[in-house]
């Protein structure tokens, strides 16, 4: 398989790194513009969730991403050693700002919801072993932009 | 693609504070931009901006933090504006719903 693989260090500094390799690839796949950047946002917030709730960890931990490349699009797998508490409740309850007043607006839990709002498919695996978020983008919905 | 550091430039007019935020505002800029709100976001003797036009990404964790300071300044009953929103960090907005409690603000009302 002809899988592109990144390790960073489990810490917000090298998130950026992510999507500066996502960046590459997606280009290379002749990805839309706008596609890549929706990308770049589902990629950072899967990263977001691994070290966020990574930082509750003692041991020194890092985050595996996988760039898998198909003709029919691109998976990006994003994984963290460690018990998770991001588990597939959060991913049916995900959900834009409901429409109420300010005071009633909740600060969190945008992120979830952005994955599935900016992929084609999002998938959580959680085990023993950690947590990997799977996001795919397939390439034929550039054609029907 | 060239990364573009963060970064958070303060404005001060007669009845107004202004924050230009510019380049990638990730999780990693967000203790920066909290620590630029800081000291203005409370001050009701003044209108809050946020101008977004050299903002290249913003996800979920500014996102969060714009809305906080939206339920800080309706709590306050004080005026908070976002100006200049670029049209990849709107649709964004409009996905997330935050939208609809954004006031832009021109330059003329304000």
């Amino acid at each position: 398989m002809n899988a592109i693989r990144l390790q960073i260090p489990a810490h917000a500094d090298y998130i950026d790194m992510v999507r500066i390799c996502l960046f590459g690839i997606a280009s290379k796949m002749n990805y839309a513009y706008e596609e890549m950047e929706d990308m770049k946002v589902a990629v950072s917030e899967a990263c977001n969730n691994a070290v966020i709730h990574g930082e509750f960890r003692e041991t020194s931990n890092v985050i595996d991403i996988s760039f898998e490349p198909k003709d029919s699009g691109l998976t990006i797998k994003v994984k963290n050693n460690g018990v998770s508490t991001f588990v597939g409740e959060a991913l049916e309850k995900a959900s834009p700002l409901p429409d109420v007043d300010v005071s009633g607006l909740r600060v969190g839990g945008l992120g979830i919801y952005l994955m599935q709002a900016l992929m084609d498919e999002v998938e959580v695996n959680a085990s023993e072993s950690g947590t990997e978020v799977v996001l795919t983008k397939y390439l034929d919905a550039a054609a029907e932009h | 693609m060239k990364a573009e550091q963060f970064q958070v430039v303060q404005e001060e007019t007669l009845d107004q504070f202004i924050l230009h935020v510019s380049g990638e505002l990730d999780l990693s800029m967000v203790p920066q931009l909290r620590m630029a709100l800081e000291p203005v976001m409370n001050r009701t003797d003044k209108a809050l901006i946020l101008n977004l036009k050299q903002l290249k990404y913003i996800d979920s964790t500014g996102i969060g933090i714009i809305v906080s300071v939206l339920k800080l300044r309706d709590e306050l009953k004080a005026p908070f504006f976002v100006r200049e929103i670029p049209p990849s960090v709107k649709r964004l907005f409009d996905l997330t719903g935050i939208s609809r409690y954004l006031i832009e603000g021109t330059e003329a009302q304000a």
